[in-house]
Formats: C-alpha cells, sequence, structure tokens
C-alpha cells in the first residue's frame, strides 16, 4: 500500500471546502487527501513525487457528450480547415484551400493498395470564400479509385467520377442530396442519404464495425487523453457485440487512459429488449466501462437546416427541420428505459425539440414518478430561459455545445438563427441563473475533443471570425471549468466518483501547464496540457 | 447483371396500419420472396407459425421472406441486406412514422441493385386531420402525403366524413387513394406484378380487377402514355414490356405505380412476339381502357 504524494504549483480542487492546495495524496488509484503536505504526512508514510512540482492539477476533465467514432476516423486522413492533434499526439495541420486537400489525398492516394476506396475526413468548404469542391476536383487525386471526402459535419461529401459512375448519377439522377451545377450536371457534392449512402458503398459497410472497434476506441481514448479527459462518453452506440467485446477489451488494459461511458442507441432495438440488453450490459462494467446511458436523438442539426424549430422557424426561411423520433415515439422510448431507472440523454437542438423533450420527462414522471433522473438535454441549443425553468423545475439536466459558437457562430447569427436567437444560443448564463446543473460539451468528432477549448468557447464566445456573440451568456472562468469537471460528472451520475479533488474520490487529474484560472480568460485555449493521471497512473501526452 | 429488385417503401404516421399491412404480406407472400426491413420488430408481431427462424435483428419465415430491424441506420442496413447470399424478389421497407418516405426510396434510384417501386403512403382515415393541424408533426404529415406515389387511405369504416377527407387529401397530394379497412387490398395491386410478368391473373376482389393488352404491332408512345396518365385516379399499377413506334428495336418497360410513370429500357427487342400491358386498378376505369 504505497501513498504517494504530488506536489503542484497550484492544485484546483472544485471543492469549495478546500478550493486551492499544492499538494494531493494518492493511494490505491483514489484521492486521499489534498492539502499541504503538513497534514497529508498525518496519513503516514508517503512517497513524493515532484514530477509535477511546477505544474497546475485540475480534476480530470470529463467529457459529456462525444463519440468513439473520432477513433473510428482517425483510420482515415483528416482534411479540415482547422488544426488537429492525431490521437499518436502529432499535429494534424489544417488545410486552408481546396487545393491543399486535393495535394494531402494526391500524396496518401500513392500509399494505398490497388482497388482500395480512399476515404477522408473534416473537410470544411465554409471557409474558402463559396467556392465549393468540385467532381473535377476529386478526380484530381483518382479517377480510377472511388474517392469520398466527408465533410466535417459528416451529413455532406464530396465524391469523384469512379463513384458517381457506379452508381449511375448523371443529369437526369433526381435525387434529394445530389448537388447540381448551374448547367445540370451533377458536382459531385453529395447530401444527407445520398452522401451517407455512398460513404458506405465506397468503403464496405463493414466500416461500420471498423469506426467502432477495439482500436478505433483506443484511437479516441488517446485523443482525449491528450485533451485533458480523463472520462469520456461514446454517447450513441447501438453497441454490436463486436463493439461490447472491443470496448471491454480495451478498458480492460491497466494503459487504457480514459473512462469510456457508451450511451446505448434506444432505437437500435425495441424498448422492451433495448432495456433487458442494457441491464446485462450493466453487469459487464469495470472501474474504466461504465454502461449506464440511453440516449434517444429527437431532430437534426442547426447548420443542417434539420433542427426542429418552434415558430418563427429558420431565419432564412427554410422549412422547418426533421424528427428522427418524433413526439409520440420519444414518450414511448423514453417512458420505457425511465420506469426501470436508466437516465436518458436526448438529443435536441432546435427548440420544438427541446419543448418536446421537456415535455416527454413530465410526461414519464407523471406516469412513474421517480426522483433524481436527471435526464440530460444533449446540445439544447435554442432553448429559452422559460425551457431552463422547466429543466430545473423537472429535474432535468442540461449539456450545452458551447464549441458552437466559435465554429458555427457567424453562420447562425447570418441564416440560420438570426441575430437575436444566435445571441442566447448556448445559453450558459441562463442555466447558471436557473440553477440547472450543466455541462459543455464538443460532440467529438464533429469538433475536436478538447475541454478547455469548450471552456473558452463559453468564457468568451467567440465566433470564428472573431464576433462577440451574446455578451450576456458569458460565464466565468470557474463556472466553465466546473462544467469540464463536476459539472459534467453530475450530468453522468459519477459526480460522487468523480470531477473534484475530494477525499476518497478516484485520482483522476488533468495535468496542465498553466492555471487556468490566472491566464487571462482569452488565453483559456492556450493552456497546455501535460497529460493526465487516471486512477493513479500518470499519463503523459506526447509532445507535438 | 441479375435483374433490380423492386424496392417500395411504406411510409405514414404511427397508428396508420403499416404493420397489419406489412403482416398481410408476409402472410400472404405465395412462393415470391419479400424482405421486410421494420422499424420495431415488437409492434409487427409475426405469426409464430411462420416463424422459421430468430437470430438477433432478423427473423426468417418459413414462406422464405425475412424479416430484418432496421435499428439506426437503414443505409447498413440495407447494404447489409444487399450482401446476404440469399436474393429477394422485392425489398420492401418501413419507413419511420417522422420519416419522408421519398428520401427513402430516393435509396432504390442511387442503388443499382435496386429498382425503384412504389412509395405508398397509410393513412388513418380516422386520425389524418387531427395530425396534419398539429403544431409538431403537421408539416412532417404533409410531406409523407406529398411524397405518396399511391395513397392507402386506411381505416375508412373509423372516418366520420370520408367524402370530405377526399376532398381535402385531393388538396394534399397528387396520388390516387384506394381505401381500405385493416389494410385489406390486394397485394398485387401495391408490390407488383413482377412475379406474373405480363401475365397477371385477376386479383380476387370486387372492387379490384386486372386487365392484360397485348398488341402484335408496335405501340404508338405517346398514345399508350397519354392513356395511363389520363386515368390516374383508378390505374394504380401497371407494368408492361413495350415495342414502342418510334423505338421498334428496344424493349421498353412501362411502370407505374400511382401517379408515377415511367418507361425505362431494356435493352434490344430480339424476338419476343408481342408487346404486353397488364394494368391493375379499380373497375370501372377497365371497362373504358378496354374500348379504347
Ligand atoms: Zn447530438
Ligand atoms: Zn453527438
Amino acid at each position: 500500500m504505497t501513498t504517494t504524494v504530488y506536489s503542484a504549483r497550484r492544485i484546483v480542487t472544485m471543492n469549495p471546502n478546500r478550493p486551492f492546495a499544492t499538494h494531493v495524496a494518492v493511494r490505491d488509484g483514489r484521492i486521499l487527501g489534498a492539502g499541504s503536505l503538513e497534514e497529508l504526512k498525518g496519513w503516514g508514510e508517503v512517497e513524493f513525487d515532484t514530477r509535477f512540482a511546477d505544474k497546475v492539477i485540475l480534476p480530470g476533465f470529463v467529457e459529456g457528450h462525444s463519440h468513439a467514432f473520432e477513433g473510428g476516423v482517425w483510420k482515415f486522413p483528416y482534411v479540415g480547415y482547422f488544426d488537429r492533434t492525431t490521437p499518436e499526439g502529432k499535429a494534424a495541420p489544417g488545410l486552408k484551400s481546396i487545393d491543399e486537400v486535393v495535394a494531402a489525398l494526391q500524396a496518401h492516394e500513392k500509399t494505398l493498395p490497388k482497388g482500395a476506396s480512399l476515404l477522408a475526413w473534416g473537410f470544411d468548404p465554409i471557409y474558402f470564400g463559396g467556392r465549393r469542391m468540385v467532381v473535377a476536383d476529386v478526380d484530381r487525386i483518382s479517377t480510377e479509385r472511388p474517392v469520398v471526402i466527408i465533410h466535417s459535419n459528416f451529413h455532406v461529401a464530396n465524391a469523384n467520377t469512379a463513384v458517381l459512375a457506379k452508381a449511375g448519377i448523371t443529369r437526369t439522377t433526381n435525387v434529394h442530396g445530389i448537388v447540381k451545377d448551374a448547367s445540370g450536371e451533377p458536382t459531385g457534392e453529395l447530401q444527407e442519404m445520398a452522401a451517407k449512402y455512398m460513404a458506405y458503398r465506397a468503403a464496405g459497410v463493414e466500416i461500420a464495425a471498423v469506426l467502432s472497434d477495439e482500436q478505433a476506441v483506443w484511437r479516441f481514448a488517446r485523443v482525449a487523453q491528450l485533451a485533458g479527459v480523463t472520462t469520456a462518453t461514446d454517447l450513441h452506440n447501438e453497441l454490436p457485440d463486436s463493439t461490447v467485446e472491443g470496448y471491454l477489451k480495451a478498458s480492460a488494459s491497466d494503459d487504457f487512459p480514459i473512462r469510456l461511458l457508451p450511451a446505448f442507441a434506444a432505437t437500435a432495438i425495441p424498448p422492451a429488449e433495448g432495456v433487458t440488453r442494457l441491464q446485462a450490459l450493466v453487469k459487464k462494467n469495470n472501474d474504466k466501462l461504465r454502461f449506464q446511458l440511453v440516449k434517444i436523438v429527437t431532430d437534426g442539426s442547426i447548420q443542417g437546416l434539420s433542427a426542429r424549430m418552434r415558430w418563427p422557424g429558420y431565419y432564412d426561411g427554410t422549412p422547418n427541420g426533421v424528427w428522427n423520433v418524433g413526439p409520440d415515439d420519444l414518450d414511448r422510448i423514453l417512458l420505457a428505459y425511465h420506469r426501470e431507472g436508466f437516465q436518458v440523454h436526448i438529443h435536441t437542438n432546435g427548440d420544438e425539440a427541446s419543448e418536446v423533450g421537456i415535455e416527454a420527462v413530465e410526461r414519464a414522471l407523471a406516469a412513474a414518478p421517480r426522483w433524481d433522473h436527471r435526464h440530460t438535454l444533449q446540445h439544447a441549443q435554442m432553448a429559452d430561459a422559460g425551457q431552463f425553468r422547466r429543466m430545473k423545475a423537472l429535474g432535468m439536466c442540461a449539456n450545452l455545445f458551447a464549441n458552437h459558437i466559435f465554429y458555427w457562430g457567424d453562420i447562425h447569427r447570418a441564416k440560420t438563427l438570426g441575430p437575436e436567437r444566435a445571441e442566447r444560443m448556448d445559453a450558459c448564463a441562463t442555466a447558471l441563473a436557473t440553477g440547472v446543473p450543466f455541462a459543455i460539451h464538443c460532440d467529438a468528432p464533429v469538433t475536436p475533443i478538447g475541454p478547455l477549448f469548450t471552456a473558452w468557447c463559453a468564457v468568451n464566445r467567440l465566433t470564428a471570425s472573431g464576433r462577440t456573440l451574446g455578451e450576456a451568456e458569458k460565464i466565468p472562468v470557474a463556472d466553465a471549468l466546473r462544467a469540464i469537471t463536476l459539472g459534467a460528472a453530475y450530468t453522468l451520475k459519477l459526480d460522487e466518483e468523480l470531477g473534484s479533488i475530494d477525499v476518497g474520490k478516484r485520482a483522476d487529474f488533468a495535468i496542465l501547464d498553466d492555471d487556468p484560472l490566472s491566464v487571462p480568460p482569452e488565453k483559456l485555449k492556450d493552456v497546455g496540457v501535460w497529460g493526465t493521471v487516471l486512477g493513479g497512473k500518470v499519463f503523459e501526452a506526447p509532445k507535438a | 447483371m441479375t435483374a433490380p429488385i423492386p424496392f417500395t417503401v411504406i411510409g405514414g404516421f404511427l397508428g396508420a396500419g403499416k404493420t397489419t399491412l406489412l403482416n398481410r404480406l408476409l402472410r400472404g407472400a405465395e412462393g415470391r420472396r419479400f424482405a421486410v426491413l421494420v422499424n420495431d420488430f415488437g409492434a409487427l408481431d409475426i405469426d409464430g407459425r411462420l416463424v422459421a427462424a430468430h437470430g438477433g435483428d432478423t427473423v426468417a419465415l418459413a414462406n422464405g421472406c425475412l424479416c430484418c430491424t432496421i435499428g439506426d441506420s437503414l443505409v447498413t442496413t440495407l447494404l447489409g441486406l444487399l450482401e446476404r447470399p440469399d436474393r429477394f424478389d422485392h425489398i420492401v421497407v418501413e419507413a419511420s412514422g417522422v420519416a419522408d418516405p421519398g428520401r427513402v426510396a430516393d435509396l432504390a434510384v442511387l442503388e443499382p441493385r435496386l429498382s425503384r417501386d412504389g412509395v405508398i403512403v397509410v393513412v388513418d382515415a380516422a386520425e389524418v386531420r387531427a395530425r396534419a393541424a398539429d403544431r409538431r408533426v403537421g408539416d412532417t404529415i404533409q410531406r409523407q402525403l406529398k411524397a405518396a406515389d399511391l395513397l392507402l387511405l386506411n381505416k375508412t369504416d373509423l372516418a366520420n366524413d370520408l367524402p370530405a377527407l377526399q376532398v381535402w387529401l385531393g388538396t394534399q397530394s397528387d396520388a390516387p387513394v384506394l381505401e381500405a379497412r385493416h389494410a385489406d387490398v390486394p397485394l398485387d395491386l401495391l408490390f407488383g406484378l413482377d412475379r406474373h410478368g405480363a401475365t397477371a391473373a385477376s386479383p380476387s376482389s370486387d372492387t379490384f380487377a386486372s386487365w392484360s393488352y397485348t398488341w402484335p404491332e408496335p405501340v404508338d408512345r405517346d398514345v399508350l402514355l397519354a392513356m395511363l396518365r389520363e386515368a390516374p385516379g383508378e390505374v394504380l399499377r401497371a407494368k408492361g414490356i413495350v415495342r414502342f413506334a418510334d423505338a421498334p428495336d428496344r424493349r421498353s418497360v412501362v411502370h407505374l405505380v400511382g401517379r408515377r410513370l415511367e418507361v425505362g429500357d431494356e435493352g434490344p427487342w430480339g424476338d419476343t412476339a408481342e408487346s404486353r400491358l397488364v394494368i391493375l386498378g379499380l373497375k370501372p376505369v377497365l371497362g373504358s381502357l378496354q374500348r379504347e
């Protein structure tokens, strides 16, 4: 029984009784105490570890809404506009023009075996001054093998001639989602179902398993760990046996660097069977793998114009979005899991979806009263003060998509929501004021996993163009840090075990190069992550 | 290459009767192998005597049909089905109660192994107008009605003003309306003539009938297509292999489901003796077509 005492420049505990400390003692993977050296010596013989002496220790970050799919897509080249970090800790620099994307993929193409398809992901043409990628661009990569470049939103893709020809897509093809130019020719850009179908056709159906296998979850865990994350969700997974096996294997390894919480995709099988399946999965839980969450996706996305909006709808007049799970089915599915004591996370982007989610919880509670259910609206991007008050009254939580403000805030202001509603989207200050327990998230791989960046978004509310979007919804740094630690842990019902540095909790830490409470708030995202500690085991991040 | 598999989408709101219809289909398949992709097994409740094997998310029936749960992704479920070694005569997808069935049918246009057959939207005669006025799902209902090639107006016994409902449906959709109770309609009408080719036997019903045409000489394209277009209320389905006068060397395939009429090309005419066309529809119209 060794007790290790780590010294640090500062320890930010999230424990209001002792908010800061200089030393933390760890025994058996748990926190023995945080305080001064003198105090901790009272526990008996200790070993000193001074490697964090000039670092700042925070509770390990908790990513309440991410997808292990992030690890899946890293099997393929990233061609996004913004810099990203690979699972190996290498920089994947952003590509700033269509030519750069094409050049990078031309080089990649030469490494592929004959006949193999080429897939890439993360492409984001909105920063290229209106120029879209066309089939001629993609054909420069290859005219023979199928090439599919998936956009950062995962709902749009660009394809080459080989892909279009195989599917028989021509100017006469009359299918939703096949973009055509002014002369009526397909441009190679595919949207929604057409994009998804072509990507799977090019890659083969077995890609679905590859995207969530053991290797994928390892890559996901590494990407998360590099960002200081010690607990992350895989917030929508059908959990086929192959995936469960991979997760069990990975999480059994001492070197697996995160605690993983998959959320069962409630529409995968009928609720009655799903409940039984999840109950069986819970029995397989270990320290680093927790089956306990359920996810239901109600609407689409705001930027994809598929979110369900209340009146007056989209700013640019686009018709209302689509339901994935409509109000009737939501009631039925939610109630089935609610009755069995599960916590349900409900994806709602538009405010009509949030309203439907709130009312479904209200009805479930009337049908089967239950304390401390913590059903959580995921995203709840357009929720207004009234909806937050209802969430509070019903005992619900919110996990707000603060990263959206940076990545899509300009578009929401100009096109989808208009200035007024864009300024109050992802309303962290309203959540604080109404007392709704909340987290903030990245939705990786939609945006890169990075809790400090997410916190920076909630604090500064700056868009990619540098505009401040919604002064009144900014929150203080301390609250933002809480939202990526204890606040997120609360939305996962793990706050008694994780999320703060407190006696008896798991020794999960984020080790930072600087003190996020002392740097200027606009520098929050630049605070370096040295690595993490998970259950007392140190994971140093490779230097980029 | 083997002929593409006809692909039908059944749309309609929760409770309209999609499940009843699919159950009828699976019971009445008669030698045709259907693969049915459903949203929720629980509700389908397949007759236990029919079930031959139950494995995970698929149920194989003794009559050769297969039922798969769509689960979370229609795209992967469908591709998985197409990769199976067993071949099916027809694939039917039950769209979710809030899906746009027209978008689902697009898959058959993108997939060369499939041919888009019809979009059949099942409508609950008692509920549809209230649903269509609902502020949260009204637009979804309207999109479904608009996407239909053929409307199956179900539960007509529960409608309180059927004529008014018919008029209203006419403002929502161009598709012909087939009335039914308990989704009881001749299956050939909905799922085609492919088993029989162009020699369909009449579906047994008081109100529906089939008519078969043959022409030894090449057929005038405009006359034939105009005839089919102009009787859309009563002609519900047609399929033919036709030698058109303007393309006498080609096998032209005429395919009509409800309001949707398509003419395809199946290669050279070859040595087939005559053009054939089979029409299924409501009885009165067949009389008038016969006169032409
Ligand atoms: Zn979501
Ligand atoms: Zn998500």
